[in-house]
């Protein structure tokens, strides 16, 4: 397997990339995905595998700059197996044949040596240039198993301004083994970054989509926000209380003695390799004008009730209609499970008004395994949710 | 809905400004003054900013230009797509960033979206305007050299997104096109993504401009000059 050199996008994909597969990053105009590339191509230098990198749009210098900027790493071609096709290379190409099939040929033929001299066994290619002087089927046979050494694996990089369809139908093809579409959004927030998993050759179960930071020149999936509401009393603060390594809320005595929170709940937690920051609801009603500012901008919710309070199903049934407006994966988690009269799934179903497709947890939330068990299925929803 | 104003009477008298979202071609001869026009309107007024998109100068001849005009560089960005082809180590900063050549729109497009995060996160000019969205004027100088390096195909695709996402973030795109070097299939193609066009001309040593897409403006050749970075127009 070859690391991608991303942590837990080796583990979405089953332990990498199998080696000799042909791989896609392909990126959506102004994305900030450089770093999907160039952390395979460290990761595999890493390793010792002897590269092959085509760079068309610029120089070597360039770009061995443009790596030192971004992860604060030198490379060093001769402490490497790192052998290059660059901008200088392109242009005394085009200026030295006469014609497209002439030019091909004399790709192909430099990548054959440059391949077979230095036993190259992944090839990192940067397709704009070679798709646009080429077209894409030319473009992709220069790069394609037949023409790169046996068992040679060979990552893509692409500006991509045609779109979801044009990689279904690259998929369709089978052109590559595995996809991966690099994406911004204004949704759920402003300059918002996420990958999609959008196919691969060796499973058919794995488009995810997966919200992204760069930090620190390393790509860190993240969800920015998970928002805890529900009825008062039903555990809310607890619950982010247990679910988080950092958490802390704003409460004060209620009318019934108990604490309540009279602001949120607010907890950061590291979580298979997630950044994930968790916001909890105040539960009474007169703090419902805050809803929609907390509400705003998540991208899952967790609908949490006291599942022995029969007299709770009338505000969570409220509350979800509030939260279904947001478009967002949702799971109900009925807390108290441990107490005795506890209702059924298909009471709180029926309750709160939900179908068959939104899950519904009874948990304790005094249990880190029921909390973490409820954020690991919306944790999974989300990533499968299509922004 | 945030208007930019231009500094020609003409058109902010009538119109109070360009609305946010516009995306304006720049539409002139060779050896006009079609790129300290582009300056003029790309110069950012107070509480606004400006990043401009360098195919032909670099980094310190645009802030340069930007200065003298009268504007604050601490609210100025550069894409700058010539220096580091000669000096591959130049480093970005947090307003200064740089591509090796203009062929490399992944890396143009990637820069534009560094440049608008920091200003919508308030970090680029180390305070923040009071305006949200924050007023970005945005200026591509120019077309004409992108086109030389990439298939028109592409570059349209490459406009038709940086002018969508100026509409998104309410900003205001300028876009200078030299009309003598391409064909009319190529203007016009380049015209489709444009809200406004504004055709310069030169007539025995002057220059005049005209506005295109603007209901309330007399389309009517303007003779003009600039002065310290103004547009200034003569009766």
């Amino acid at each position: 397997m070859i690391s991608t050199g991303m942590f837990g996008i080796d583990d979405m994909l089953g332990g990498g990339i199998p080696e000799g597969s042909r791989v896609l990053y392909s990126l959506e105009p102004g994305v900030d995905g450089q770093l999907f590339m160039i952390s395979t191509l460290l990761g595999v230098l890493e390793k010792g595998q002897s590269c092959l990198v085509i760079i068309p749009h610029t120089t070597v210098d360039a770009f061995l700059h443009d790596i030192n900027q971004l992860r604060g790493k030198t490379v060093r071609p001769k402490e490497t197996r790192l052998v290059f096709l660059d901008s200088v290379d392109r242009e005394r190409i085009q200026r030295s044949t006469a014609g497209r099939e002439a030019a091909e040929r004399e790709w192909e033929a430099r990548i054959h040596k440059l391949c077979t001299d230095n036993k190259v066994e992944v090839i990192f290619g940067y397709f704009d240039m070679i798709y646009e002087d080429f077209g894409l089927d030319k473009g992709l046979s220069l790069l394609s198993k037949a023409s790169c050494p046996a068992g040679s694996t060979i990552i893509i990089e692409l500006l991509n301004f045609e779109r979801d369809r044009f990689l279904e139908s690259l998929a369709t093809r089978k052109s590559f083994d595995l996809i991966v579409a690099i994406k911004s959004s204004f949704r759920p927030l402003p300059h918002f970054n996420y990958f999609t998993i959008l196919y691969t050759s060796w499973s058919t179960n794995l488009r995810r989509s997966v919200p992204f930071l760069v930090k620190n020149g390393h790509i860190v999936p993240y969800i920015p926000k998970i928002v805890v509401t529900g009825p008062p009393e039903s555990g809310k603060s607890r619950f982010v209380a247990n679910a988080t390594e950092l958490g802390m809320s704003i409460d004060r005595t209620g009318v019934s003695g108990a604490m309540t929170t009279v602001a949120m709940d607010f907890g950061w937690l590291h979580w298979q390799d997630f950044d994930i920051t968790l916001y909890g609801t105040p539960g009474q009603p007169r703090f419902d004008p805050m809803l929609p500012v907390i509400l705003n901008n998540s991208m899952g919710v967790v609908l949490l009730m006291d599942a022995t309070n029969h007299e709770q199903l009338a505000r969570a049934r409220y509350l979800y209609k509030i939260i279904t407006r947001m478009h967002v994966p949702i799971i109900i988690a009925a807390n108290k499970k441990d107490l005795p009269g506890v209702m059924s799934d298909e009471e709180i179903r029926k309750g709160i008004g939900v179908g068959k497709t939104i899950p519904v947890y009874l948990i304790s939330a005094h249990k880190k395994e029921d909390v973490r068990a409820v954020l690991e299925s919306l944790v999974d929803s989300i990533t499968q949710f299509i922004y | 809905m945030y208007s930019y104003k231009t500094g020609i009477p003409q058109i902010d008298q009538a119109t109070g400004g360009f609305d946010a979202g516009t995306n304006l071609l720049i539409l002139a001869p060779s050896l006009s003054f079609a790129e300290q026009l582009a300056y003029s309107l790309t110069r950012p007024l107070p509480g606004e900013y400006a990043i401009m998109l360098s195919t032909n100068e670099r980094a310190s001849e645009v802030i340069d230009q930007f200065k003298s005009g009268g504007a604050d560089k601490h609210f100025v960005g550069v894409i700058d797509a010539i220096t580091k082809s000669s000096t591959p180590a130049v480093s970005d900063t947090e307003r200064f960033m740089f591509v090796t050549n203009p062929t490399d729109l992944t890396g143009i497009g990637i820069k534009f979206s560094h440049m608008i995060e920091a200003i919508f996160d308030g970090t680029f000019s180390g305070e923040e305007t009071g305006l949200f969205p924050p007023p970005v004027r945005f200026c591509i100088n120019s077309v004409s050299t992108l086109l030389m390096y990439r298939k028109l195909e592409v570059l349209y695709q490459f406009l038709h997104v940086m002018t969508a996402k100026l509409k998104k973030i309410e900003g205001l795109g300028v876009y200078i096109l030299n009309n003598e070097a391409f064909d009319e299939k190529t203007i016009s193609l380049i015209k489709q993504l444009m809200t406004i066009v504004i055709e310069v001309k030169m007539e025995q040593s002057d220059n005049y401009f005209r506005v295109m897409g603007i209901r309330d403006v007399n389309p009517d050749w303007h003779k003009f000059t600039i002065v310290k970075g103004q547009v200034v127009l003569s009766l």
